[in-house]
């Protein structure tokens, strides 16, 4: 076992009043797995994520890695982050080489750097700044910069949610194509259901505030998958469907009491449009 | 032209407004017996020493006191407070201190300059996004790495600014202090004009004073600017 996570509680303080965001949370991560999180925004799936990366604290219960409880940040286990966070002040081979520096010499983190920007298709812009790269080229070089240390666990923060929807194909693509040549864990975080059924072995449905987990997901999906196939689609739906009640539910309490989803119902009767656009 | 035409009109005499031809010949002659040349040199000394010192104060400075909320409430008020103060209020203490001294005139520079610079690097660190850290501290960066190769970077657009800040209050720091203080010096030469009721030396001066702050401008931190403007993509 990889990953045990057992009993995790986290609470926030604000303004003098405690926050429950996680409660309880366990579950065990095998090593080479794709695991997704979903659930509603806030329910915590970021949070349990920093605290695998141990860039947090949790209140109570302990996570651990290979029978070792992590206590803070390491390079065996690296973050991706949706703002993608690449370092300005450096350009892109030397981003990617950043965690390498003072791990080896100049000569053979180039060539890790090089092979790795090669693997996500940017060796050509390796001299280019961050500023001149777009939103899918960014992801690559983070996706490239996280790599480099060669991580057992990759944990990913909706790391493809600000990018369209044709540049995120292709990067779900890649990010298998990766997946299954290195090996290496995956923990996905998305709001997306239908991004977690085309990735993740399994998934795990948050509750809203405060976050356990409500249902786990095996996908039994041959691989490559189709985000538009039927069998994601099915999956997604089931997926939703346990989603929706906790959206409604955090709804509820964020928005109005009185706020209901509605069912479908602005969808027009077929009749109406009968014959019409031809 | 202006300034020709304003002297042909002749409203006031010569020997307080010289022609741009009288200040031309001075700034010559100046050159000529070596004492602008010897002035810029010491003063260019003395600001380089000054500079580099309050450069380092500053900067660590800065770093502390972002980095330990007691320093930022105790000294970074009084940081604030100091700035208000012209740093040539400090040559009476400086020479009480050191006496008729280069430390007295280096005291003033760095009273001038290191000031501006901290308070940069502070405000540097203070903004910078929170997220640079956390990627830094997955990929397993700490302790001094963490400050050398991600705030120090992160926060230098900010500092740049502070430097240029400080230099520019250093020099003119140096200049007050050596109009007032008898040194050599290119402060000390434009009061030797005054001195001797010489007005087109006085101008001479000051245009080298002002030649001499450009050229490191130019050299030095336009082009630390335009590297970090282009790094960080904010040309067009």
């Amino acid at each position: 076992m990889l990953l045990s996570i057992e009993g995790v509680t986290k609470e926030f303080i604000a303004q003098h009043d405690k926050v429950l965001v996680l409660d309880k949370i366990s579950l065990q991560i095998k090593p080479g797995e794709f695991v997704c999180f979903v659930g509603p925004s806030g329910c915590g799936k970021t949070t349990l994520l920093n605290l695998i990366a141990g860039l947090e604290q949790s209140t109570d219960g302990l996570i651990r890695q290979n029978g070792e409880k992590i206590t803070s940040p390491g390079s065996d286990r690296v973050v991706i982050f949706q703002e993608t966070a690449l370092f300005p002040w450096l350009n892109v081979i030397q981003n990617v080489e950043f965690g390498l520096v003072h791990r080896m010499e100049a000569q053979k983190r180039h060539e890790i750097a090089r092979a790795l920007l090669n693997l996500v298709h940017l060796s050509r812009f390796e001299k280019a700044y961050v500023h001149q790269l777009s939103g899918g080229m960014k992801s690559r070089v983070a996706i490239a910069r996280a790599l480099a240390l060669n991580p057992s666990v990759l944990l990913m923060d909706e790391p493809f949610a600000a990018l369209d929807a044709q540049t995120r194909d292709i990067l779900h693509e890649e990010i298998e194509e990766i997946w299954s040549k290195t090996k290496q864990t995956i923990i996905f975080v998305t709001h997306n259901v239908r991004e977690a059924v085309r990735l993740g072995d399994r998934v795990f449905v948050f509750t809203a505030r405060p976050g356990r987990i409500k249902k786990e997901f095996l996908i039994e999906l041959a691989r490559p998958r189709d985000i538009n196939s039927e069998g994601v689609v099915i999956y997604a739906k089931q997926i939703q469907q346990e989603l929706r009640e906790e959206i409604e539910k955090f709804l509820k309490e964020e928005v109005d009491r009185e706020w209901t989803l509605k069912k479908a119902d602005f969808l027009r009767p077929a009749g109406i449009d009968l014959g019409s656009g031809i | 032209m202006i300034w020709e035409a304003v002297y042909k009109l002749g409203i006031w005499p010569p020997y307080l407004f010289p022609s741009p031809g009288e200040v031309a010949k001075a700034l010559l002659w100046g050159f000529q017996d070596h004492s602008f040349l010897i002035g810029m040199g010491v003063s260019i000394q003395r600001i380089l020493i000054g500079y580099f010192i309050s450069l380092v104060f500053g900067i660590v400075l800065g770093i502390l006191i972002g980095r330990f909320k007691i320093l930022d409430e105790t000294v970074g008020s009084l940081i604030t407070g100091l700035q208000v103060l012209p740093s040539i209020c400090w040559l009476p203490l400086a020479i009480l201190w050191f006496g008729l001294s280069e430390q007295a005139i280096q005291f003033v520079i760095i009273m001038g300059a290191f000031l501006s610079i901290a308070i940069a690097t502070d405000s540097g660190i203070r903004n910078i996004p929170p997220i640079y850290l956390r990627a830094a501290k997955t990929m397993g960066i700490k302790g001094i790495d963490l400050y050398a190769r991600v705030i120090f970077p992160a926060a230098l657009p900010s500092i740049a600014t502070g430097m240029k800040l400080g230099w520019s209050f250093a020099w003119r720091s140096l200049m007050a202090g050596e109009l007032i203080f008898v040194s050599v010096g290119l402060g000390h030469l434009l009061q030797t004009g005054r001195e001797l009721n010489d007005m087109a030396q006085v101008m001479a001066v000051m245009i080298t004073i002002v030649t001499v702050g450009l050229i490191f401008d130019r050299l030095i931190f336009a082009r630390l600017e335009k590297r970090l403007r282009r790094q960080w993509g904010m040309t067009k």
